[in-house]
């Protein structure tokens, strides 16, 4: 890869970030763009009563997911907290890691599972959690459990699980508006005029269109996070092979997992699942090329 | 005319939270600087606190080694009693060279090498050594960020107005990096 120019992880860390802003900012477009064709469709009063509805459910999503996420995705994969005397040297590596980074420690768990894998969550770095199978502590080696752990810090420090909570919210506040739109269509009074029914028409297909639309861009902003968190993981470490390695040994080794439900999937380090076009996750091909490059 | 006082209300309100941005930035980008150096010192501290219990292992087994115990004991005195950060890092560099050859001289007493308290503490150290590395590194980005914030606009406006400086690296010189000279005569 000596050819290719090297990337600076700052450099890289900028970019991911302005990138997802982006996103985020597509999706918000979205929902204004929905909510001002039913606003022409139907008359303001309405409009602001379904917005309205729409953001105080989803509010009431957002303080529920904000507060348990953390529980709910330890008790799901069935995580047990790690005990100091027993795993040494993962709270060792952490600590390192904390001193780097300059986070408070987080709580650590370890999974049942012959996967390699990992994930964090909690809302903010003093509630944060580190989750890591039992296969990744066996048949990584130091520095690549290292670098699989720097990753996972590096997402509660860019605050991705806070991040990807609001953008699951976002798109929920979409597709919850573009379906009482639907279904308020057989409420609708016909008014035949031609310019009703053009907007009727961009209104239904908007409506169809937008939460699908609105789905992939999050998509699209979680394999983004996944690589700032590689480049982020590597500023903390300064040491890319260390990542890239266990990314090669993750390739190698992983069998699609059958005990991971797929609502926690975009939480792992590495895609539990086989890799798709509607993946969580970027190719480890991609990750790994990336960081031989840094 | 009504109109008028929003839109001048609004900008004094903007004008008001970019300038509380700006000295928040700039107070915890500061404190970060001074943490992460006090956080060198911790590491460094762990660090001499494990070496008693570590001669004391080395003795049970090798007794006669003075020269070598009495370096690591000189190295680690050095550390205790330096009196600013450089002297403390060039004493570990010190400290550090001592405890290589220590431990290559474990080599030759497998009593030693295989005693659990002996590996136990020398993962400790080899851990303790990551964290130092670690601290100055902390130490390093923290400062880069905060003198970025004081040189580029528009940071360097509040910085200078609210009379924060740009803070001084505290030169840390890298333990023995040249490489040994290998001369061919």
């Amino acid at each position: 890869m000596s050819t290719h120019t090297r990337i600076d992880f700052h450099d890289q860390i900028a970019k991911n970030k302005w990138k997802s802003f982006f996103l985020i900012l597509t999706i918000i477009a979205v929902f204004i763009a929905l909510g001002f064709v039913i606003a022409m469709l139907y008359d303001p009063a309405s409009f602001f009563v379904i917005m309205i509805f729409a953001i105080f459910f989803s509010l009431l999503y957002v303080v529920f997911s904000y507060y348990s996420s953390d529980s709910i995705a330890l008790a799901s994969v069935r995580a047990k907290e790690a005990s100091r005397q027993e795993y040494r040297e993962y709270y060792s590596l952490v600590e390192g890691l904390t001193i780097a980074s300059g986070l408070p420690m987080p709580r650590l768990y370890v999974m049942p599972s012959r996967q390699i894998n990992a994930f964090a969550s909690g809302r903010d770095p003093e509630h944060a959690v580190i989750c890591v199978t039992e296969g990744a502590l066996e048949k990584l080696e130091k520095r690549e459990l290292e670098g699989v752990l720097a990753h996972e810090l590096s997402h509660v420090a860019n605050y991705d699980i806070r991040f990807m909570t609001l953008t699951a919210v976002a798109v929920g506040m979409v597709a919850i508006l573009s379906e009482l739109f639907l279904r308020s269509l057989w409420l609708r009074n016909s008014d035949d005029n031609k310019a009703g029914a053009i907007l009727l028409i961009v209104g239904i297909a908007l409506a169809i269109l937008a939460p699908i639309f609105v789905q992939l861009v999050q998509l699209a902003i979680s394999r983004k996070r996944e690589y700032a968190a590689d480049a982020s993981g590597v500023k903390f470490t300064r040491y890319p092979q260390g990542l890239a390695s266990a990314l090669k040994k993750i390739k190698a080794d992983n069998q699609p997992e059958k005990h991971i439900s797929k609502a926690v999937a975009p939480l792992f380090f590495a895609n539990p699942f086989n890799a798709n076009i509607l993946s969580t996750h970027p190719p480890l091909e991609k990750r790994i090329e990336i960081l031989e490059r840094m | 005319m009504a109109i008028w006082l929003w839109v001048v209300g609004g900008i004094i309100l903007l004008a008001l939270l970019v300038v509380i941005f700006y000295y928040n930035r700039l107070t915890v980008l500061s404190n970060r600087v001074d943490n992460s150096l006090s956080q060198i010192d911790v590491q460094l501290k762990r660090r001499a606190d494990l070496i008693p219990n570590l001669l004391e292992t080395v003795k049970g087994y090798a007794k006669h080694e003075r020269k070598i115990i009495d370096s690591v004991t000189e190295a680690r005195k050095a550390l205790m009693g330096a009196g600013n950060l450089q002297k403390k890092i060039k004493a570990d560099n010190q400290l550090e060279g001592a405890l290589k050859s220590l431990f290559a001289l474990a080599e030759n007493y497998p009593d030693l090498k295989a005693n659990t308290n002996f590996l136990e503490l020398q993962k400790e150290l080899s851990a303790t050594e990551d964290r130092v590395a670690y601290s100055r590194q902390y130490y390093n980005d923290s400062i880069l960020s905060y003198n970025l914030l004081c040189r580029t606009f528009p940071g360097k406006v509040f910085a200078n107005s609210f009379g924060f400086k740009e803070k001084e690296y505290i030169q840390i010189t890298e333990a023995e990096k040249e490489l040994p000279k290998v001369k061919f005569e």
